[in-house]
This record gives C-alpha cells, structure tokens and sequence, in this order.
C-alpha cells in the first residue's frame, strides 16, 4: 500500500501524475468502479466524491471513457470490463473486471459501485472504503427498509446467510461492495469459473469472505433499498436469486455443517420511505391466500417430490386457513427453505421447475407476512424472529442433508 | 360256418391293425422330419443370436468403461459445479436437467454408456442378418422390423420425457401467472406431446398407414381448439389487458429501462427485492 505521505508528494500536475502512473511510480490506494452514467450524473458523482476523497487516493473506473482523463475533480481511467447487467446487483464479470483493473494500477483496494450510486451517499461509500483501509475485507451497505421492502432479503437471503455462514449481513447480494486485493483476487478467481457459463451468474461475497475466513462488515447506508431491474419479471428474479443462493449453499456445504456460533447481533438500520399503508397491503391478502390455494391445488405432485410428508401436511393445513387465519411461522417457513435447498441438491426434479414450485410457497410466506407485520417496528421484529428461526432450525438442515432418506416414509 | 365267419372277422381286424401301425409310422415320420426342420433352423439362429448378444455385450462393456472414464474426468474437472451455477433456461445446465435427477456428470457418462450399448445392438442386429445364408427358408421379415420397434420405442420414450418435461413447466408458469385453468393447459400440452410421439412411433412402424395420419390430425386439431376456446374464453379480460399495456408501453428502451421496478412486482405496493 503506498502511504498517504508518498502520494500526496507525487500530485503536482494531473499530466505529471499520469505520466508517473503510467509508469508505474504511483498506485491509488483506492481504485473506484462506477458504472455506465450519463455525463451529468458522472460529473455530479465526481465532484460529490472529490468531496470525500483527495484526488492523489483514488481512480475512477468508468466505462463511458475511452482513455484515460484527468479531469479537475479526481483522476479517469477505463472500465473495460462487461457489466452485463449494470441497472441490478454486481455480478460475474464485475469482479473479473475489477480485479483486472486493481491488478493493473496495483491497488490495494477496490469499490465496486453499482447503479444506485446516484442514490447512495458520498458519506457512505466513503465509510466503506474506510473499513477496508482499517483492516476489513468486505464491506457492503445496508439500506433502510419500510416495512414492505426488500422482502427477498428478509425472507431468504439475509437468514440464510446468517444462519449458515454466520454473517450478520442485512443485504448479502450487494449492489455496492468495497474489497480488500485478496477479497477482490478470491471474487475474481470465483467469478472467472463461473464466467465461462455465465457471464451474469450472481456471486455472493458476504458467503465467499465467510468462507475464506476474512472479515465482513455492513455501512448504514441511509439510502433507500435500489429497485429490482424492470426488464425482468418477479417470477425470473426470484428464481435466479433463490437459485443462486441454493447453489452457493451446495457449494459451501462443508463448510457451514461445520458448527459455529450465532452470527454476532446487528443494529437494525433506520426505517426507510413509507410506502403505504398497511391496510392497503392489507386489502391483497384475500387474493394472496387464494393464488396460494390454487397453487397449492395444482402443485402438490412436484412439491412431494422436494418436501416430507411434515411439510407438505403443513401447507395443507396452510391452504385451508382463512385469510385472518393465514400464518406461515417462521420455523415452518426455515423448514420449507432448507427442504428445498436440499431438493436443489438432491436434484429431486429440474431445477427450474423445484424454482418454480417454490415462487407460491414464498409468496405465501409474503401473504403471512403482510398479515403479521404493520408497521416498521414489527417489521424488524419479524425479520429478527424469522432469521432466529433459521438458526435454530440449522440442525434439521444438516440432518436432512447428511441422511436424506431418513425423513422420508 | 361259425369257424369260417371268426376267421374272416379275424383277418379284418388284423387288416385293420395294419392300417392303424402304418399311419401311425406316417405320423411319427412326419413329426420327426418337422422336428428336424425346427433344430436345423435352431442351429442356423445360434450363431447369429450368439453373435448379437456378443456384439451387445462387448459394446456395453466398453460403454461402461469409456462412461466410468468420462465421469472421472467430469468430476475431477468439478464438471458440475460449472453447470450448477446457471438455473436459467438459457444455462448449459439445463439440458441436462429436462428430465434427470441425477448430476451432469453422471448423466453424461450414462449417455455414454447407452449410446455404446445401442451401437452394439445396431452392430449385433446386421451381424445376426448376415449369418442367414440368401436360400435360408426361414422367416426373417421380422428382423429388419426389429430396427424400426427399436426406433419407435426411443420416438415414444423421447415423446413421454418431453411431454413431462413441458407439462410440468406449463403448470408452474400457468400457477405462477395465477390462472385457473393451469391443470387444463398442462395436460393439454402433455397430451399434444404425446398423441404426437404416438404417431410418429406408429407411422415409424408402418401401422396404420394413412389412418392414423388423419387420425392424428383430428386429435391434434381438436386439442389445440379445445385449448384455444379454454384459454380465449377464460381469459378474455387478460388478454385485453394485456394487449392495452402493450399499446400503452413506450416504445424507447431507455424509458423502459429507467421504469424501475414496475413491473417486477407482482403486487404493486409489495417490493420484494
């Protein structure tokens, strides 16, 4: 890492420093990936970042430049790599990029900023890359939460992680993250297996950190949670996200069945935008039960070959629930998720399918959801007592998964 | 007189025994020489059986050797691993989960072996013709069949797989849109599928001829119409909704790219991600 001292020494000139990068007698500590903007919101974000950065500390990565510029806010470099799908999460190709781009100026840590970065504080992304400078090697946002938000994270992703990695990290599928250089090279050397395949595949780095044993860390970001991609439908997303999250657990499975301690408590961040009220929401519950009694109608043959007879009598008992009466628990629903993690593993029917199958057994977790939760506080309470649920049902996981068959009749 | 009458009586009953012993020796030769004409035809078989199972044996062995090497390599190279990141049905990953529930790696290397095991009865079948000699009598208008029952099967069993395979991803995406008649268009599909793979085993054996050509062309038709009025009329209001969104949409792209969100929720005031 070069220190402050050394660089702030090099900075006469924008054309001096360029020459002495392109030599290689310079590095930024920090190199900063932004993605495709229009030049007003670039220039915007840059004079916002020169705020927080000096300009001798980091490099821009931008890929609307074609060579590299040295503008008066804080130095350009191109961003060659393929952001396949730069309005969601980072994916695949980022990290490949990324690390390429971190290798080349030989810097020591990388930001890797997604398309809510108009949206994201400056305060924030500085505090990330602080963490990283202060010894950490992930550090990703968290964004504030109305009620009714970010209901894939809650239901799925943020207790799964917790659960099975031990990693206390509200929004394990960053559209933000900061690296430390071997974060960033173990993300690139994931990310360059999967590229072959599949150039948009999601990674997760909160379970790739927890793996390699490197420190993980969240910045209250204020920010309100980014909005899915509008080219895709909900049905696609879920699938693609459940899928990968399924595929990381079988990846990693050796290493969570390993037993380790509860992930260590987390602040919950501040309450986001209202967005309704929860008597509006309220109002869909009755249509909610009713998709989840048709689903449950015409899918009861592919959910019997991914569930036991406990969980698919539990559903049973679900679809005859009044809407009132519409409660999905937090330790039948962590069950119904690991039994179709482990359908996933087991490959008890293609996978698009099981994934498809699950889409009405989580909307009905939304429906239950919906009914229990009114305002902000129950919302987090919620969120709290489902993932708490996912811990303690962690044994079941790793007893189905070690002996599938023994729960079966 | 008596004794004249009992020794002609006794000279027709011995004419008569004779007659009997004869045929009797007639039939005997006849069953002999049917006998005999039933183990040489058996005798020119066994060597054309022996060299088809031969031949199915010896493929199926080096089927099974060169799939065993095929996995090991798939394994090493952690072949499903690769595949397993991609779920979408764009991904290499899901060919090869149209029907199996088993790994890539282990369906690949079973493709292997049945693709050698089928090459060994294709072999084992032209082996077992070449052992008839052109002036052998016997009835072989039924090997050269066995190629197309073998074919027809492979038609059927494809037919069901796909017929399965698009049902079931029918019915998901049917209750995932949340309409009613799910079930109806899933065993609708299903049953397309199937009446066509039926008639392309059928036509594949030469049964039936233009019967079931015509056949099949009211079954289908009657399907895709029973289908239409299902869908049309049940979801009329659908339909036009959706074609009023499309005439509504913008056409620029970036616009649509900037509506964020909107339509990947399925409950408007819901976000789930």
């Amino acid at each position: 890492m070069a220190s402050p001292s050394s660089i702030e020494g090099l900075g006469a000139s924008p054309q001096a420093a360029a020459e002495q990068r392109s030599q290689g007698g310079d590095s930024p500590r920090l190199l900063l990936c932004v993605p495709s903007l229009p030049d007003d919101v670039l220039s915007g974000l840059l004079a916002d970042l020169a705020t927080v950065f000096r300009r001798d500390e980091v490099l821009i990565a931008s890929p609307d430049i074609e060579e590299p510029e040295f503008t008066p806010a804080l130095p350009l470099t191109v961003f060659d790599g393929t952001r396949v799908r730069s309005d969601w999460v980072l994916t695949a190709g980022d990290y490949v990029a990324a690390n390429e781009l971190m290798q080349r100026h030989d810097a020591t840590q990388v930001l890797l900023l997604g398309a809510d970065v108009a949206a994201l504080p400056v305060r924030a992304i500085r505090e990330m890359a602080d963490r990283i400078a202060a010894g950490g090697d992930l550090a990703v946002p968290s964004y504030s939460l109305g009620a009714h938000d970010g209901l894939v994270a809650s239901a799925l992703l943020y207790p799964l992680t917790r659960a099975l990695f031990a990693a206390n990290i509200r929004f394990p599928l960053p559209m933000d993250a900061a690296m430390s250089r071997r974060m960033a090279e173990r993300m690139a050397s994931v990310a360059q297996r999967q590229a072959a395949s599949q150039a948009d595949a999601l990674l997760w780095p909160v379970a790739e950190s927890a793996a390699a044993g490197f420190s993980a860390r969240q910045v209250d970001s204020g920010a309100p949670i980014p909005s899915a991609p509008a080219a895709s439908d909900f049905n696609t997303l879920f699938v693609t996200v459940a899928g990968g999250i399924f595929a990381e657990i079988e990846a990693k499975a050796q290493f969570w069945q390993r037993s380790r301690g509860p992930a260590a408590a987390m602040r919950e961040p501040p309450a986001g935008q209202k967005n309704g009220g929860s008597g509006d929401i309220a109002e869909e519950l009755p249509g909610m039960v009713e998709a989840f009694r048709l689903a449950h109608r015409n899918l009861q043959e592919i959910w019997a070959l991914a569930l036991p007879p406990q969980s698919l009598l539990a559903l049973k008992k679900l679809s005859i629930a009044e809407p009132e009466a519409f409660t999905m628990g937090p330790a039948l629903w962590a069950r119904l998720v690991y039994d179709f993690a482990l359908a996933f593993h087991l490959r008890s029917l293609n996978r698009g399918h099981l994934l498809g199958a699950f889409t009405p057994v989580y909307l009905a977790w939304v429906a239950s959801t919906v009914r229990t939760v009114t305002d902000d506080a129950t919302a987090a309470a919620h969120r709290e007592e489902t993932a708490a649920a996912f811990e303690r049902e962690k044994p079941y996981l790793v007893a189905r998964w070690r002996w599938p068959d023994r729960f079966n009749p | 007189m008596t004794i004249l009458l009992q020794l002609e009586r006794g000279i027709a009953a011995y004419t008569q025994s004779g007659k009997e012993w004869m045929m009797g020796q007639q039939i005997e030769f006849a069953l002999r020489q049917s006998m005999h004409r039933v183990l040489v035809v058996l005798v020119s078989f066994l060597p054309g059986l022996l060299a088809f199972l031969v031949a199915v044996v010896l493929f199926a062995i080096v089927g099974a050797i060169l799939g065993g090497l095929v996995r090991r390599i798939l394994t090493m190279t952690r072949f499903d691993e690769r595949l397993s990141r991609g779920t979408g049905s764009a991904t290499p990953a899901s060919l090869f989960e149209w029907t199996s529930n088993q790994p890539p790696s282990r369906l690949a290397s079973r493709a292997l072996f049945w693709l050698c095991t089928l090459v060994g009865v294709a072999i084992g079948i032209s082996a077992f013709a070449a052992s008839y000699s052109a002036d052998n009598q016997m009835p072989i208008f039924l090997l050269p069949y066995l190629t197309h029952v073998i074919g027809a099967v492979l038609i059927l069993f494809a037919g069901t797989v796909i017929a399965r395979f698009l049902a079931r991803s029918v019915l998901i995406s049917a209750v995932n849109a949340q309409l009613q008649y799910a079930r109806i268009l899933s065993v609708g599909v299903k049953w397309l599928v199937m009446v066509l793979a039926a008639a392309m085993a059928l036509d594949h054996l030469h049964i039936g001829g233009s019967i079931v050509s015509l056949a099949f062309g009211i079954l289908f038709g009657g399907i895709v119409l029973t289908l239409s009025l299902a869908v049309g009329l049940g979801s009329r209001d659908l339909v036009s909704r959706s074609i009023e969104r499309t005439m509504e949409r913008p056409s620029g792209s970036s616009e649509v790219t900037s509506q964020r969100a909107a339509d990947a929720q399925p409950r408007s005031r819901l976000r789930h991600f």
